[in-house]
């Protein structure tokens, strides 16, 4: 429900920011359609009408009649007898310029002027004078030995090829100063200036084709790199025109204007984000079928339908321009769809008034403005891309810098982190150490003090107390001395150990003998933390207690010895072989577990052995233990690497 | 039973503890061998107990309730260098034991020794024995790897100049570390038994940095201050 009345809500809207978008456009090109039309009657270029011939007699098709130029003949396709206009003018030696001449400021297609029956000019020899959409002028200076003192006849040969009609504008005869500025401005206006823009054109087709070449994802650019080729040959192509000489390539080349047309719509649909429809393909019909005739048929087909076809296409693809901009201004607001928007209009509005002049529904001088202001358009696109990639790549050098601000700055982030995470690590590692510092603590000297206080209170004195105090002490000297760095030799604890060992069995009258079997003692274990020290000395420490409290041994012999991998029982065979590992035996000469008989200890003693198992398992060392009425002996055979991991502690 | 020094006369032993049961621990211990016991429970006691006459033993703890045993030790030794000097310890760790050999010290004692060990180790040091401990000569020789290796960074601990001992004293010391005999070392080592406490003895003095003004002049010998 409120779904539905949300999107009624919605669409009111939409259509008031759409009426309030296009309706300022709209009106704005309005203004322009009419700016542009008041430039085009302003800039008419002038001539000097104190010189205009504009009476003549036309002899067609072997009738003869009077007709006022400018003047429109109809339109034929041989060049057989053409229209022959015939105009009289009067030359007076004595005035002052000397150099007379005739000045033709527009015609179509081709002329042959000729004064008292001599030809003074004939446009035919310049291509680019007879093309229809080029407004040339020409201008021919009379021999003044052809004047003659009063009347001079001048006949003018309207060479026309269909399908338009031929056009000859008023003809000029005067002196020559007094022709050329009219001719010059001319000349520049619709000579010299599309030529400039052509190049132009040339110019930036080529920059657009590298920028496509390089950016192959920015179809765009190629488009509008292939409309500005195509308008180049254009403009250069000769007319396909009967003295064409390579007329078939001339009449295939009229296809390039339609094809032009329909890739600038491509362009501006790509250019505002579109996305290129299928159906549009239909839009280089016009564009093939003209060219597929120009291929097949010979002239005048193709012109023909380049007129009825090649034409219209490129006034629909003016409109569809058109509409495509004022999407664009709609969605996007921006000046880049404005610009072009207006010169969309521009040229939309010379193209309906060169139709309406090709018609002849509006009365000029047949002045084509389309192309001109088409070629514009273009050079004003290319120069606006080429402007927008240059501050795109401004953006990129802002960007960049931007960037190594950015990462400096993540640098700096990063660097604290890593400082933080190092601090975080070491508190780790302080915390790991201080937990099993704890946990060893809370083994031996807790429990021991714990005893110690427990044997006080009893009222017990004498030597149960020194015992448990006793054992504290060497618990806590084993606690320090485990933290010690001995570099991964076990001989450096083991030789503190037989310290401590000696001294607690003295008072007992117990021998310890020490047997290093080979002669490195025991291998290096560069792995060995203080954890597995701690482990192996209490192990230790168990068996030379249980042989002290109940074997009533009287010497005690500790082993030690290096052995290799595979090897037999040999002693003192350590020397290379694979992995060697350690082994450390304890053996007395008492009388062994089994004899030891008190019921209370039996239960100490098992509880010892649980100890010694499972600190030799937690650091992977096989523990081994014989005993018989000839001795104890425990055997602990260390492991090749000592586990990194307190794992079998669970 | 009465121990008495080439004079005949009765040994004499300062000994300074403050806290009383230890004290009289020892001092049971060291009397009940025949030896003759003055002690001290604090430094400016100790003072004055050598100002009266040099003991021929100085055994003192070194967390002293009026100052430091050490300075006692440093003292003892400019003005009395025949006294043997050995620290008395709880628990015989590197920190105290090696900071009392630097100044002089050629031992220690541990304070739950049994009392015929305390007593032992008293006559073997007055026979010029000094006695040394596994974990004690374990960390003089990884000094000397350290020093060998010219670390930056100075191994944390009590400062200790190794660079005088020569190697035969190094490898006594690495036996002594391992746990073995002063006979198994000797058998290794090829030397006589007897010469290995004199050792141990020239190992302490080596260690022993006298004055101030001779640290510094060690230091520069061995490149460790650049003048």
């Amino acid at each position: 429900m409120s779904e539905i009345a949300a999107k009624a809500a919605v669409k009111p809207a939409r259509r008031r920011l759409l009426a309030s978008r296009l309706v300022p456009y709209l009106l704005i090109q309005a203004l322009i359609v009419v700016a542009t039309i008041l430039g085009l009657r302003l800039l008419q270029p002038s001539d000097p009408d104190a010189f205009a011939l504009g009476e003549f007699s036309l002899r067609e098709d072997g009738v003869a009649r009077p007709v006022m130029l400018p003047h429109f003949t109809s339109s034929r396709y041989s060049l057989a007898d053409p229209p022959l206009y015939t105009g009289a003018f009067t030359f007076r030696r004595g005035d002052a310029a000397p150099g007379w001449s005739v000045f033709l400021p527009r015609f179509s297609n081709a002329v042959e002027v000729a004064v008292n029956g001599v030809v003074v000019l004939d446009s035919r020899r310049d291509a680019n004078a007879n093309r229809p959409d080029r407004n040339t002028p020409q201008i021919a200076a009379i021999p003044s030995s052809l004047l003659r003192e009063g009347a001079n006849e001048i006949t003018v040969r309207l060479l026309v090829w269909g399908p338009l009609k031929g056009f000859l504008d008023t003809v000029y005869v005067g002196p020559d100063a007094a022709l050329r500025p009219a001719y010059e401005t001319r000349t520049l206006l619709f000579v010299t200036l599309p030529v400039v823009f052509s190049a132009w054109q040339s110019i930036l087709a080529v920059i657009l084709a590298i920028m496509w070449l390089m950016r192959r994802r920015e179809p765009v650019y190629g488009v509008l790199a292939a409309a500005m080729v195509l308008g180049v040959i254009q403009a250069f192509s000769p007319p396909p025109v009967p003295p064409a000489t390579v007329s078939r390539l001339a009449a295939v080349l009229l296809a390039s204007a339609p094809m032009e047309s329909a890739l600038i719509v491509v362009f501006g649909v790509l250019f505002f984000g579109w996305r290129w429809p299928r159906y549009g393909t239909l839009l280089f019909a016009p564009g093939i079928v003209v060219f597929v005739v120009g291929l097949i048929a010979g002239p005048p087909l193709p012109r023909i339908l380049f007129l009825v076809l090649g034409i219209p296409t490129v006034g629909v693809c003016l409109f569809l321009m058109a509409c495509v901009t004022a999407a664009a201004v709609v969605r996007r607001q921006d000046a880049a769809s404005f610009t072009l928007g207006c010169a969309v209009s521009i040229v939309l509005t010379c193209w309906v008034h060169d139709m309406l002049s090709v018609f002849e529904i509006m009365s000029n001088e047949r002045i084509f403005v389309s192309r001109l202001s088409y070629s514009a358009m273009l050079v004003a696109i290319g120069a606006g891309l080429t402007w927008r990639f240059a501050r795109a790549l401004n953006q990129v050098d802002s960007f960049a810098g931007q960037l190594v601000t950015r990462v400096r700055e993540v640098e700096e982030r990063l660097k604290a982190s890593f400082v933080r995470e190092e601090a975080r690590a070491r508190a780790a590692a302080l915390a790991d150490e201080r937990t099993r510092l704890m946990r060893d603590l809370h083994d031996g000297l807790g429990g021991q003090l714990v005893s110690i206080v427990a044997l006080s209170e009893r009222g017990h004195e004498g030597p149960t107390i020194t015992d448990a105090a006793r054992a504290a002490l060497k618990d806590l000297r084993l606690v320090i001395d485990s933290m010690d760095d001995i570099g991964g030799d076990l001989m450096l604890a083991l030789g503190s150990w037989r310290e401590r060992a000696t001294a607690q069995l003295r008072p007992h009258d117990i021998a310890l003998d020490w047997h290093v079997a080979t002669p490195q003692g025991l291998p290096l274990h560069p792995e060995l933390r203080p954890w597995h020290v701690i482990q192996i000395v209490r192990i230790l420490d168990e068996a030379v207690t249980n042989a002290v409290k109940h074997a009533q041994a009287r010497h005690i012999t500790v082993t030690i010895e290096t052995r290799g991998d595979g090897q037999g029982d040999g002693q003192a065979g350590g020397h290379g072989g694979r992995g060697p590992y350690g082994v450390i035996s304890v053996a007395d000469d008492g009388k062994g577990f089994a004899l030891a008989g008190e019921v209370a200890s039996a239960g100490q003693t098992a509880r010892g052995l649980r100890n010694m198992r499972s600190r030799a398992a937690r650091c992977g060392a096989a523990f081994d233990l014989h005993s018989d009425s000839s001795g104890t002996r425990v055997r602990l055979q260390l492991p090749q690497i000592f586990p990194d991991s307190d794992a079998a502690a669970s | 039973m009465s121990e008495q020094g080439e004079t005949g006369e009765a040994i004499t032993i300062l000994l300074v503890e403050d806290d009383a049961p230890t004290c009289w621990r020892l001092q049971d211990a060291l009397v009940k061998t025949g030896y003759e016991v003055r002690s001290a429970g604090t430094l400016a006691e100790a003072r004055t107990g050598l100002g009266e006459r040099a003991p021929r033993v100085l055994l003192t703890d070194l967390r002293l309730p009026d100052g430091h045993g050490v300075e006692l030790i440093r003292e003892t030794r400019q003005r009395f260098p025949d006294t043997e000097i050995m620290v008395i310890s709880a628990l015989g760790d590197e920190e105290s034991v090696i900071s009392a050999i630097t100044v002089g010290a050629t031992g220690y004692l541990l304070k739950d020794a049994f009392p015929t060990d305390i007593a032992t180790t008293v006559r073997d040091l007055v026979a010029g024995h000094s006695p040394i401990s596994a974990s004690i000569a374990r960390f003089i020789v990884r000094r000397t790897q350290g020093a060998a290796q010219n670390s930056a960074e100075p191994p944390p601990g009590p400062v200790l100049n190794t660079a005088r001992l020569t190697p035969r004293e190094i490898d006594i010391l690495w036996g002594i570390a391992k746990g073995f005999s002063y006979a198994e070392i000797a058998s290794h080592l090829g030397l006589s038994r007897q010469t290995v406490p004199g050792h141990i003895k020239n190992i302490y003095r080596k260690l022993e940095v006298h004055t101030r003004s001779e640290a510094v002049f060690e230091a520069v010998q061995q490149g460790l201050i650049k003048l």
